[in-house]
């Protein structure tokens, strides 16, 4: 009886799984194939869409702009969650439901609505922001916060910090080095999977990078947009490879967080 | 004078008064026990010695020199968690050598130090285990070691073996209070266990909602309790109101009078008996608990229940509930309780 309603389970899951796959293979076909008309199978494969897609400078420089905007939004949210994660925890415990609420904020609006919110608000201001990567880095900043509070707070409550920083003080330690010698180290799988799932959510978003920047800092998912209109082959190519370093980036983020490599 | 000197110390968090106006003195190389029930401020009182919560009045001096206003990495103390607190990214040889580190020990001098306190709670061997590789005992034992290498001038021990198994609590204890004779070491224990408190100290401070109710040697807190709820909570009392006692023994007393269960007798034929023993009462037996070695009777005298711990001899076996006995009380025994 297991067994039956063990395979019945399993064929339910793999079919669910191919269901999902057959797009993302169709698309991977297709940017394998040199010409996909009428016929029901491509007439004949090809590299040369990836070959064009790499040697396009304009790909390469998104791809980087997309990285740097990421990369830096991502370092400024840990720099900053971390030893207010560690002040919530170790000083006021009792805060931790207030930040879960307040950490959930950005989420609450649709980016839609809070990038014109934006848009409106930096219209005026003295200084230009809109169409520069900085405002993008603002943005993904917020955005990162939750995924980073989320997964780094289950690392605090997983070690006992009081008692652990309460020990290293006793054993002479202050309370910057108590931090760095005995928390940070243990939260290390947090923050690894924080940082590789909010940055492969961060790659992704297209809605802010059109909207408050557009072509003016061409991020990838920005130039994918643009490229709409050139060869369905092509960008089927870009798509492929986007999905590629998405997969990559997540498959790293639930290994750290499952703890396999720490 | 006395090595430590705890001067009115008064603390409470926001209007919650945790203790008001505690003193007391240690002696260098006692073995001090704050026994108490949990929320009778024992804890508080200890991570106030380490310097881990702020006093808000009163002084610590140790010897001679006042530390109230030291941070607790000035205070030369150690202190063990009822959670082991161990860090889980360091090896055993690394937790212990991690207040060295801090105090940029020599390395040589670090690594033999290491060594002597690893061999000291029998760990060797284990050096490059992390914590969670190591059993609840041992985890408690690197821990004490870590504190030992500092070689403080006081050890905290914050219930540090109510998170372990009967077992191991026995072994450890026994291990703690060897080591602490070996380094003559002053130490201030933590625990809500009156056995535990019995057998390890010098003397017990007996704390309740704030104060510290009596304090002396396990024996004489446990012969002459001062109040009611000492008498509760070091024993299996039995609190007689006083004009029971005035009916069965013609004694008169101006409080309650407590009674050790093991103080009560079975009256045996054709035995003379001294003058501070009491006649003989009359008593029916209601049930039985067997303890071991000990029966725990529930007895009723005239109107009176009374807990009576009979050692389990043949010649008492189990008696069955309905049972008579001839029970006797020893008058010296009769301790006044104030409420």
């Amino acid at each position: 009886m297991q067994n039956v309603n063990l395979m019945a389970h399993r064929i339910t899951v793999y079919s669910i799984i191919a269901l999902l796959a057959l797009p993302i293979m169709a698309t991977f076909v297709y940017s394998l194939s040199s010409h996909w008309g009428a016929s029901i199978l491509p007439d004949g494969f090809t590299f040369k869409w990836y070959a064009e897609l790499f040697s396009d400078s304009r790909f390469i420089a998104a791809f980087g702009r997309s990285l740097f905007v990421c990369v830096l939004a991502l370092v400024l949210a840990m720099l900053l969650m971390l030893p207010t994660i560690f002040v919530v925890f170790y000083y006021f415990p009792q805060y931790d439901k207030v930040m879960n609420i307040l950490i959930l904020l950005p989420f609450a609006v649709p980016p839609v609505v809070s990038s014109v919110g934006l848009l409106q608000f930096y219209a005026d201001s003295p200084f230009t922001m809109l169409g520069t990567p900085w405002i993008l880095i603002g943005t993904y900043f917020t955005i990162a916060l939750p995924f980073i509070y989320r997964a780094v707070s289950n690392s605090f409550i997983a070690i006992n910090v009081k008692d652990l920083v309460d020990a290293a003080h006793l054993l002479g330690a202050s309370t910057p080095k108590a931090f760095l010698f005995v928390i940070l180290p243990n939260l290390k799988k947090g923050i690894m999977a924080s940082m590789f799932l909010s940055f492969s959510f961060l790659l992704g978003e297209f809605v802010f990078a059109n909207i408050l920047v557009g072509t003016r800092y061409e991020t990838l998912q920005v130039y994918l947009y643009n490229m709409r209109q050139t060869s369905g082959h092509f960008t089927s190519a870009l798509v492929m490879t986007y999905f590629a370093f998405i997969f990559l980036c997540t498959w790293l983020g639930s290994r750290f967080s499952k703890g396999n490599l720490s | 004078m006395s090595y430590v000197q705890v001067k009115q110390l008064s603390k409470s968090f926001g209007k919650q008064r945790v203790f008001d106006a505690i003193d007391f003195t240690i002696d260098q190389g006692e073995f001090i026990t704050l026994l108490g029930p949990s929320g009778c401020g024992k804890s508080t009182l200890l991570r106030c010695l380490a310097g881990l919560n702020p006093v808000d009045q009163g002084q610590i001096w140790v010897d001679g020199e006042n530390i109230t206003d030291l941070s607790p990495q000035e205070r030369e103390m150690g202190m063990v968690f009822q959670s082991y607190a161990l860090f889980p990214n360091m090896t055993v040889a690394e937790n212990i050598g991690f207040g060295l580190k801090m105090k940029s020990t020599p390395a040589a001098q670090a690594r033999s130090l290491i060594q002597r306190f690893v061999e000291l709670v029998e760990l060797k061997g284990k050096e490059d285990r992390y914590p969670h590789q190591l059993s609840g005992g041992q985890c408690q034992r690197v821990a004490l070691a870590r504190a030992l290498v500092m070689q403080p001038r006081i050890l905290l021990l914050d219930e540090p073996l109510s998170a372990l198994d009967a077992k191991i609590r026995k072994s450890l204890r026994q291990q703690i209070r060897d080591i602490q004779t070996e380094l003559n070491l002053t130490t201030v224990f933590v625990t809500h266990d009156q056995e535990e408190a019995m057998l390890m100290s010098d003397r017990i401070f007996l704390m309740h909602q704030g104060e510290i109710v009596q304090q002396g040697s396990p024996e004489s807190i446990y012969t002459q309790p001062a109040n009611e709820f000492v008498a509760g909570f070091m024993g299996h009392y039995n609190l007689l109101d006083k004009q029971v006692v005035k009916a069965l023994f013609d004694l008169d007393s101006p409080h309650k009078v407590a009674v050790r269960p093991e103080s009560i007798y079975v009256k045996e034929e054709g035995r003379q008996y001294e003058a501070h023993i009491s006649s003989p009462k009359t008593a029916h037996v209601l049930n039985h608990q067997l303890l071991g070695n000990v029966i725990r009777y529930k007895v009723q005298i005239e109107q009176q229940e009374m807990t009576v711990d009979l050692l389990n001899r043949s010649s008492e076996r189990l008696l069955p509930a309905g049972s008579r006995l001839e029970l006797l009380f020893n008058l010296n025994e009769m301790q006044p309780v104030s409420p």
